[in-house]
């Protein structure tokens, strides 16, 4: 004991006899403060993603076939899926699973994606006249407009003629402008320019009322399809058993609407991207713009609110598009008295309103949700609407389906995170059906309402081709009701089977008696997450299951790799420093050593042990090493703490993922510290033992020799 | 009196390279317990070798070397260095002592490396020698704070401090000014009549020479003779003289 403190001692006066030795202390404190601080941080980080990831769709584990030459990449590049194989024998499996040891519960899954095109306007308005026009005539139409009195029906068409004269219009200054743009002016073919000529002219109105059908086809073939006011809406979702779904994540919760009714067929949007992609793109700039300003950004010097302001002064034309007469005229008189304004065009009134600045922007804001959102669609699908989601399957077997949207969902502390609200859900009866997954006698019985229903033919089937290219095999269109959803779904008779459909409960049996793709796991206790795994693995092989097993992590795609990328980053960044900590305390001792030969030869003269001095030289690194990367560990830790009273607040939406919140909490973690150790050890025992090889060998006769 | 070191026909031989220098042509010589002797010889003329053999930090070429009954030729190095930790002290030309422990560490130093004594015990033993080497109050100064005479002082302290049987000093004073040098030989006569520990110190001078109860000579690797301090001193004066006639002849 009395040797190691005087060895200690020694080893104490000799590093602070040469300066150098702080500079190698100084890089060791570095590298052992970088590696805690950011290793701990990491931790964190893989954590709280964790917990988004797990929270928010993969849970703990996923399984899926073990035929499957993809991997399953949850959060993968969108619109690129993973080709999955069917897993036939589910209920086997839930069953096999649920005997495992720490399996919480097996969540059915599968994953898909759609895409929405919003209806075409022109479209819509020319129906509702038509049937409008039927019903004045008597014929059967729309059921909603059976006894409504003449004249108020005479009220509506005009308000409809109005409605398709002022799309009309929007549709001229659209062409005008193309025309003006020498690019684009080739684009615009003659024939449209003629049609659009045709019916702006009074003179086509006039005598519009002698034969409305003739004239409204006209409408249908020439002038609605110019109109390109098509936006395609990317959606990815989840077949799944919607209730055992959001029992598991108990993150998630609904925004707007109400769960699918157990057992019940429908569909969940999720929130951030019904907000993005669905609502009128002016209020959501307005929303924008509002949320900005309420975290200190001013319109007056901030490049992106100008450029909203900027946007929606310029184009309205999507909320005129939506003004039939008698709203248009309504509108421009709240709106002339409101602002107050003397101007007269719907347009101008309304540039005038979203010409918001910093001074005006509460009270436009409220004027635009109180005075226009009303009289217009606020989102092209809302909560109640039936959404049509045609599957492409791989035979080229069309099938598709229809699904009333019950409401938006998020997952809290995610709600602004773009990965989390990436993706909707469906339920799992009506994804089976449209991917043909389906037994039987329940295809049959389906088959015939789909004989009923008839899909509606949609000529954008191109639009797929250039979103995803030849390498997509199942693709998902969905056509929404959006003008008048139940318009879109006329045929009394296809309509009672829908809501024959709509009501059906399905038992937790059926549910789980069918195809499902991949399923998610969740755990009793995630740290014991690879053991799980195995015993999974084991069990599959076992009773033949036929399923492979992925954690969170690697189901998650390139996404759960990106931790394994910052920290194999961190071991680079760490390891030069370490590296030339090594260095120097090599060159270092290797210097000291051979100055000291005197006083090693000394000491082995007197009667010290070989094993003394080579102990010697090594404990004089050690205490370097493990004072310093323990000041080092000490200031990580330390900066964590601090860091953690704060917290780091995520700096835009994409980190919510990530952080799992507004905030990232960072905790201390033990294994930095523990590597720490290891590679203090290894640096100061590495660069150490050479030198101290050669002091152990100096000869006791060196001490006779006088110095130099 | 008992032979505390024997050596018989010992031959020791330095190669350098090809050719192969004899440091020492056949030496026989005994010492006994309790003597105080003086290696006397010129420069280059065996002496540390000599030294280097009894103190166990060399081995012989041929020959015998035993020390304290023991025959080193057949010890193992750690056992040889065991040797010299319980049974030799070292007083070396250059002090030697380590620069960044105290005056009393430096001494503790062997106690430790034995690591049979209390810290209690050693901080008596320590503070006791450098009582006796008069340096009671330096006990936490650092070497270079030390004058050399001060620094042999210590250096003295530590050979003692675990009762060796015999202690080595190769030319002790040959980095002191004569009187700080004759003050050394006399704090290690006194020592070694008060403790009767053996003394063997070389010099080639022969004010040093006085001091010894003996002083054995060497010249070229071979002992020439072993005489009485007075003899050896009247020789030097001769050789002196006979020297100077020399230089005045040519
Ligand atoms: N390590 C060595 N290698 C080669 N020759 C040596 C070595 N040590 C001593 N010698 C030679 O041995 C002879 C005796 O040297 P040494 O014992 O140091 O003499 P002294 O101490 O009396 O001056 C000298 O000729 C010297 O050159
Ligand atoms: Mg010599």
């Amino acid at each position: 004991m009395d040797r190691v403190v005087l060895l200690v001692r020694i080893a104490i006066r000799n590093l602070l006899a040469s300066p150098i030795n702080l500079l190698i202390g100084g890089l060791i404190l570095l590298g052992t403060m970088v590696f805690v601080l950011l290793g701990g941080m990491l931790d964190s980080l893989n954590q709280s993603m964790q917990k988004s990831v797990v929270g928010s769709l993969a849970g703990h584990l996923q399984i899926y076939s073990a035929k499957s030459k993809d991997e399953l990449a949850l959060f993968g590049q969108m619109g690129n899926f993973p080709e999955l194989p069917a897993i036939n024998d589910f209920p086997k499996i839930q069953e096999a699973l649920s005997k495992v040891e720490n399996v919480k519960v097996v969540v059915p899954m599968g994953i898909s994606a759609a895409i929405i095109t919003s209806g075409n306007i022109v479209d819509g308005t020319l129906e509702k006249l038509r049937n409008l026009y039927k019903a004045r005539d008597g014929q059967p139409g729309d059921p909603k407009l059976e006894g409504v009195p003449r004249e108020e029906l005479a009220l509506r068409i005009a308000s409809e003629i109005a409605h398709v004269r002022q799309i009309i219009k929007v549709l001229r200054g659209d062409v005008e402008k193309a025309m003006a743009d020498m690019m684009n002016a080739k684009s615009v073919e003659p024939r449209n320019i003629e049609a659009l000529q045709r019916v702006e002219q009074d003179a086509f109105w006039a005598d519009f009322e002698k034969d409305p059908y003739t004239n409204l086809e006209f409408l249908e073939n020439r002038i609605a399809p110019i109109v390109t006011d098509t936006s395609l809406v990317f959606l990815r979702y989840v077949g799944t058993d919607l209730d055992k779904f959001q029992k598991s994540f108990d993150r998630m919760r609904i925004v707007k609407g109400s769960p699918v009714p157990q057992g019940q067929r429908g569909f969940l949007i999720a929130d951030l991207m019904h907000e993005d992609q669905m609502k009128l793109k002016t209020a959501r700039r307005l929303d924008k713009i509002k949320d900005a300003r309420a975290n200190g950004r001013l319109i007056a010097t901030d490049d992106e609110l100008k450029r909203f302001v900027k946007e929606n002064t310029h184009q309205t034309r999507e909320l005129v598009l939506q003004l039939d007469g008698i709203k248009t005229a309504a509108l421009v008189k709240t709106l002339q008295d409101a602002l107050p304004s003397k101007k007269d065009s719907i347009d101008a009134l309304l540039s005038e309103l979203l010409a918001t600045t910093d001074e005006n922007f509460d009270q436009r804001f409220t004027q635009f949700y109180e005075l226009v959102v009303p009289q217009v669609q606020l989102y092209r699908v809302k909560v109640g609407d039936m959404l049509t989601i045609k599957a492409f399957t791989k035979s080229g077997y069309i099938q598709n389906v229809n699904v009333r949207v019950y409401g938006t969902f998020a997952f809290t502390g995610l709600e602004k995170s773009p990965l989390a609200g990436a993706t909707s859900l469906m339920d799992l009866m009506s994804f089976r059906e449209l991917f043909g997954y389906l037994t039987s006698d329940k295809a049959e019985e389906l088959k015939e309402i789909q004989r009923n229903t008839g899909a509606r033919t949609v000529s954008r089937e191109n639009a797929e081709d250039e979103l995803f290219g030849d390498g997509a095999e199942v693709i998902a269109e969905a056509t929404p009701g959006i003008i008048d959803p139940d318009a879109a779904l006329a045929g009394t008779g296809r309509k009672l089977r829908e809501e024959d459909l709509i009501r059906r409960v399905y038992t937790q049996q059926q549910l789980d008696d069918g195809v499902v793709l991949h399923a998610a796991v969740m755990l009793e206790d995630p740290t014991r997450m690879d053991e799980t795994i195995e015993r999974i693995t084991q069990v599959s092989n076992e009773q033949g299951l036929g399923i492979q097993v992925v954690s969170w992590q690697k189901a998650s795609g390139l996404l759960g790799q990106i931790i394994n990328v910052f920290r194999a980053l961190l071991f680079v960044a760490v390891g030069i420093i370490f590296i030339a900590a090594m260095l120097i305390m090599y060159l270092s001792v290797l210097m000291a050593t051979l100055q000291r030969t005197q006083m090693f030869g000394t000491m082995r003269a007197i009667g010290a042990q070989r094993g003394l001095i080579l102990s010697m030289v090594l404990v004089e690194s050690l205490v370097l090493g493990l004072l310093f990367g323990g000041l080092g560990m000490l200031a990580g830790a330390g900066a964590i703490s601090l860091i953690a009273t704060q917290g780091i607040a995520a700096p835009n939406d994409v980190m919510y993922f990530f952080f799992s919140g507004p905030r990232l909490i960072p905790q201390l973690s033990t294994w930095p510290l523990v590597v720490a150790l290891v590679i203090i050890l290894v640096v100061t025992v590495g660069s150490t033992l050479l030198p101290a090889l050669m002091a152990m060998r100096v000869s006791p006769l060196r001490a006779m020799q006088a110095d130099e | 009196m008992s032979a505390i070191v024997t050596i018989q026909d010992v031959v020791k031989e330095y190669s350098l390279g090809a050719t192969v220098v004899q440091a020492l042509r056949g030496v026989n010589l005994t010492v006994d317990k309790g003597e105080f002797i003086s290696i006397a010889g010129p420069s280059g003329s065996g002496k540390t070798t000599l030294l280097n053999l009894i103190g166990c930090v060399d081995t012989a070429t041929r020959g015998v070397v035993e020390v304290a009954g023991q025959n080193t030729a057949k010890m193992s190095e750690r056992e040889l260095t065991n040797l010299r930790l319980n049974t030799i002290g070292f007083i070396f030309q250059s002090f030697n002592l380590v620069s960044v422990l105290t005056v009393f560490q430096n001494v503790e130093f062997p106690l430790l490396l034995q690591n049979k004594l209390s810290a209690k015990d050693r901080k008596e033993r320590v503070e006791g020698l450098l009582e006796q080497v008069g340096l009671k109050t330096h006990l936490k100064h650092r070497p270079n704070e030390l004058s050399g005479g001060q620094r042999q002082r210590v250096a003295i302290a530590r050979a003692l401090v675990t009762d060796p049987l015999i202690v080595l000093a190769d030319e002790p004073t040959a980095n002191l000014d004569s009187e700080t040098g004759q003050a050394i030989l006399d704090l290690m006569k006194s020592l070694n009549q008060k403790k009767g520990t053996t003394f063997i110190f070389s010099t080639h001078d022969h004010r040093v020479m006085r001091y010894a109860n003996a002083v054995v000579r060497i010249a070229d690797g071979k002992v020439t003779g072993r005489e009485s301090p007075q003899d050896a001193v009247a020789h030097e004066m001769e050789g002196l003289d006979t020297r100077s006639t020399e230089v005045r002849a040519s």
